[in-house]
């Protein structure tokens, strides 16, 4: 498939995925004997938490490639990934809490899992804002991949937190094959998947943007009017 | 409030979210397109 498509196909695939997803949702899966309806946020909430963990990951992986490679393209995909994972990871954090509100009766708990998904959410923001300081760009660059390789320690640590310590919050998928139905399961797969397919389109549109105004900044820098630093929008 | 109505207002969050991110994506690519007609007004001859 040729790449110019992806940027069309991926929201394509991502909508009609997350359409058949509301069939699953709420006709095909059960309703859970004990919390009812309300546990039905769980198929938005899971999603956005995995999605913002694999695109921490990338800021990672991205970050470890600057730092070997100096690449511009890598530190560019870090802050895309970045800003996706923070906007992820704080939906996943809002749906979270109205779903706790209902079933646990508190709006939040300083539980593992959540308090290390907070302590995660705010230093992902922090990276932002570094990213978004007036900074000499390689240096900014090279900061912020040490920052997003040690950030990253803490993201393991979320996904393991339900499971080493005692926490209220369920480890959905645990070694003795979780607590999920087989038709919830393969809902909540599902709804993984069509998120995937919009996560995928966001990180490439913001890359693809991100590309174009390093190309733009080189056009300005070397070819621009001498004036082109005051005029430019 | 009840059940169904809690379930409405995290699906509103969650797409109130992803739209506020995709019309911050929209003004940004505005502001790029802005910004490479202004370019191109300078140099007339990459058209």
């Amino acid at each position: 498939m040729p790449k110019s498509f992806l940027p069309l196909v991926l929201p394509l695939l991502g909508g009609t995925a997350l359409a058949g997803c509301q069939w699953l949702i709420y006709v095909y899966a059960p309703t859970e004997a004990s919390m009812g309806l309300i546990q039905k946020i769980f198929y938005l909430h899971l999603p956005l938490a995995w999605w913002a963990l694999v695109s921490f990951f990338l800021v990672f992986l991205g970050s470890v490639v600057y730092l070997f490679r100096r690449s511009p393209g890598a530190d560019r995909l870090c802050a895309a990934a970045a800003e996706t994972g923070v906007l992820l990871s704080g939906l996943a954090l809002v749906t979270g809490m109205l779903w706790a509100r209902k079933s646990w009766g508190v709006w939040w708990t300083w539980d593992p899992r959540l308090t290390t998904t907070l302590v995660m959410w705010f230093i992902y923001a922090g990276y932002l804002i570094l990213r978004g300081l007036n900074m000499p760009p390689q240096r900014k660059s090279l900061v912020c991949a040490v920052l997003g390789v040690v950030a990253f320690l803490d993201v393991p640590l979320v996904f393991v937190s339900a499971r080493i310590w005692r926490s209220i919050h369920p480890a959905v998928f645990g070694a003795q094959g979780g607590g999920l139905e087989p038709e919830m399961r393969l809902a909540a797969m599902a709804c993984v998947i069509a998120l995937g397919f919009f996560w995928a389109a966001l990180i490439g549109l913001r890359k693809g943007q991100l590309d174009l105004r390093a190309r733009m900044d080189t056009l300005w820098a070397g070819n621009g009017p001498s004036a082109a630093g005051r005029n430019r929008p | 409030m009840d059940t169904v109505t809690w379930l409405v207002v995290a699906n509103a969050a969650v797409w109130l979210g992803l739209g506020a991110y995709l019309i911050f994506l929209a003004l940004e690519q505005r502001a790029l397109a802005a910004r490479l007609k202004q370019w191109e007004a300078f140099h007339p001859e990459h058209q």
